[in-house]
């Protein structure tokens, strides 16, 4: 009896009882749905990080105060830190230190909203180097201009403020030349970033941007920086680099122990490393939990096949008496099961990547996301793969009992 | 070599204790071509008898030749092979699949031979002719009548062209005309040449045979030729 012909039989067993067959259909559906959605979302999620991360550029490097956060009490400790200076930015800038380095960026957050009359906008307000934003994600002020090095230079009182600032605060009527107050400090609007949505890490429409010695000095009153953004030369080995910058900072801070950094370097590698073990732990715990539901769906595959083959029992005695080996007849079982599941699969994996999809549709069309959707292969062998294996999992116990009736019993079975 | 040869052959049933023999020790020859009726009452071991020599049971002692092979040495995979290409099977309530269609059903048992798929069709529509049910090719074995089914039923017993076909109460689900029709097609293949075997209780049908063998309790009570085929049918 060849494949094909097992496989009309199959098929036409199954549509004897097709309502029955459907909703068996369906248990593996959902289960197929949970686990390629999982997968294909999880990768989704992991490519916008990573193109986020990428969009930094491989050369960007950034030395945090503290130690390399491997808790939460660590991460406290990074926000409290106050171990970067300007001398180490000093340092840091010597060629004869950090030779294949190109510029340093320090940064200072400023936890405040920022107020106009009685307006707040809750956004972020950063203390930077008026190069820094347009070099690191290539955006400029569309109207006005940055502050310069001059106004860095001199503390001054002038902020630039992301397009969604300018319309929650203002409204429609310019801005420019405008006052608004940071943690009651007033500051003159000297730029306006235009729509940019996010780029890496920032919302750029949401974000304001002060010289970093207004940050430190006329703000928080401050000598340190939390975040040093640095830039290593096109074609520089960052790997060099980075250990240029260790060395310098260890020699400033008089750290021989290298377990005692009171500060951490962090590249586009190691982010993407990080991003890449959270994104699969988590996506193996999420797989695993939907593996439940097919596992449950198998178990539904069992039952529903074990009930058919107690009502065909008759016909599997005949087929028995008409020369139909146990062979036969176990493959004939089985080949049902797999029809189950795998028709199954193949509906889960198809409904799963609609919604995939969809969701990066509506993230990029109404959440200006740039949330990618590449086809997961991977997720289709494994929707396909598992589901098919299942159907063998759980339709050999049904198809062995078949092959294993009696013809004489099975003919008799009124 | 005769076709069948039993001797001796006992069955058992049941384990630990509870026993109930069913077979005491039958003994016979057929050889091909002939046409017999096993007769007996309800419970007089004439179906084991049948499954047995069916090669769908096998017996607790004595020996089984069929067709010059000791069934006791063959394999269940064997058995299998050899109920598809030298037995065929006719039941009391013929045992058709439903919803499928009358070609497909005789066809079934080439499913589980090597016979070419390309030659399905044409040996199961010889096997139909041979019933005259050419022009029912297509129908549902629900749109049939009873005597219809039945002889579907021997066309798929025929269609791999066995040695010897097997009827378990053939008549016993059909009124009397039906029957005579069906016993009529029987009779017609034994012309031919087929070796038939029938178990019934119905004298009626029984005495399309040649040779009669009466079982009672598990033992033969008698063997004998007959000469009085077609004597109720005919009238």
């Amino acid at each position: 009896m060849n494949f094909i012909t097992t496989t009309k039989t199959a098929i036409r067993a199954l549509r004897a009882h097709l309502g029955r067959s459907m909703l068996t259909i369906l248990g593996i559906v959902i289960g197929v749905v949970a686990i390629v959605l999982v997968i294909a979302l999880g990768q989704g999620a992991q490519d916008l990080i990573l193109n986020q991360v990428q969009s930094i550029g491989s050369n960007t490097i950034i030395v945090r105060p503290g130690r390399q956060p491997t808790g939460p009490s660590d991460a406290a400790d990074t926000i409290l830190s106050d171990s970067l200076k300007q001398t180490d930015v000093t340092a840091l800038l010597k060629p004869v230190n950090v030779p294949d380095l190109e510029s340093v960026a320090p940064a200072v957050l400023v936890p405040s909203a920022i107020a106009h009359d009685n307006t707040l906008f809750r956004g972020t307000v950063l203390g930077w180097t008026p190069e820094a934003l347009g070099q690191v994600f290539n955006v400029n002020p569309d109207r006005g201009a940055f502050f310069t090095a001059d106004d860095v230079r001199q503390a001054a009182r002038v902020i630039v403020i992301g397009n969604k600032v300018k319309e929650d605060l203002f409204g429609d009527s310019d801005a420019l030349g405008e006052f608004v107050s940071v943690k009651g400090q007033k500051l003159q609007i000297v730029g306006i970033l235009p729509p940019k949505g996010q780029v890496s890490a920032f919302n750029v429409d949401e974000i304001a941007l002060i010289p970093y010695t207004t940050a430190q000095k006329t703000i928080l009153g401050i000598n340190h920086f939390h975040e040093l953004f640095i830039r290593a030369k096109e074609g520089a080995n960052v790997d060099t680099v980075v250990a240029d910058i260790e060395a310098t900072l260890r020699e400033t801070h008089n750290i021989t122990d290298p377990e005692k950094d009171d500060f951490f370097v962090v590249t586009q590698a190691s982010v993407i490393a990080t991003v890449k073990t959270v994104t699969q732990t988590l996506t193996i715990f999420l797989v695993a939990i939907a593996s439940i539901s097919l596992m449950v769906a198998g178990i539904g595959i069992m039952n529903i096949m074990l009930v058919s083959v107690t009502e065909r029992t008759q016909e599997i005695g005949l087929r028995k008496a008409l020369g139909a080996t146990n062979r036969n007849i176990l493959l004939q079982f089985l080949i049902e099961s797999l029809i189950l599941t795998s028709t199954g699969g193949i509906i889960g994996t198809t409904i799963a990547i609609a919604i995939a999809a969809l969701v990066s549709y509506i993230a990029q069309t109404y959440f200006n996301i740039a949330w990618p959707f590449t086809l997961p292969l991977g997720a289709i062998f494994l929707g396909v793969g598992v589901s098919s294996a299942i159907g063998l999992l759980f339709g050999i116990y049904p198809a062995r009992k078949a092959a294993a009736k009696n013809p004489i019993d099975a003919l008799r079975f009124e | 070599m005769a076709l069948i040869v039993i001797d001796n052959v006992k069955k058992v049933y049941g384990e630990e204790g509870v026993v109930t023999a069913v077979l005491h020790g039958v003994s016979f020859s057929v050889e091909e071509g002939e046409f017999i009726s096993i007769m007996g009452p309800s419970g007089s071991g004439k179906s084991t008898l049948l499954h047995i020599l069916g090669l769908l049971d096998r017996p607790t002692s004595g020996t089984y030749f069929f067709a010059g092979e000791n069934t006791a040495v063959l394999s269940d995979e064997a058995l299998a092979i050899a109920r598809n290409k030298k037995i065929g099977f006719v039941f009391q309530s013929f045992h058709l699949l439903a919803r499928t269609s009358v070609l497909e059903n005789v066809i079934l048992p080439l499913y589980y031979s090597n016979v070419p798929k390309k030659d399905y069709i044409s040996k199961a529509k010889i096997a139909l002719e041979h019933v005259k049910l050419g022009h029912r090719l297509n129908h549902l074995p629900h749109q049939l009548s009873g005597g219809e089914k039945q002889r579907v039923a021997i066309a798929r017993a025929l269609v791999n062209d066995p040695k010897v076909l097997f009827a378990d109460e053939p008549t016993g689900n059909l009124d009397s005309k039906t029957g005579k029709a069906v016993m009529d097609t029987l009779d017609n293949l034994h012309r031919q040449g087929k070796t038939i075997i029938v178990i019934t209780h119905e004298t009626s049908t029984a005495s399309y045979a040649n040779r009669i063998i009466s079982i009672s309790d598990g033992n033969i009570v008698s063997d004998q030729k007959s000469n009085s085929r077609h004597s109720h049918f005919s009238k």
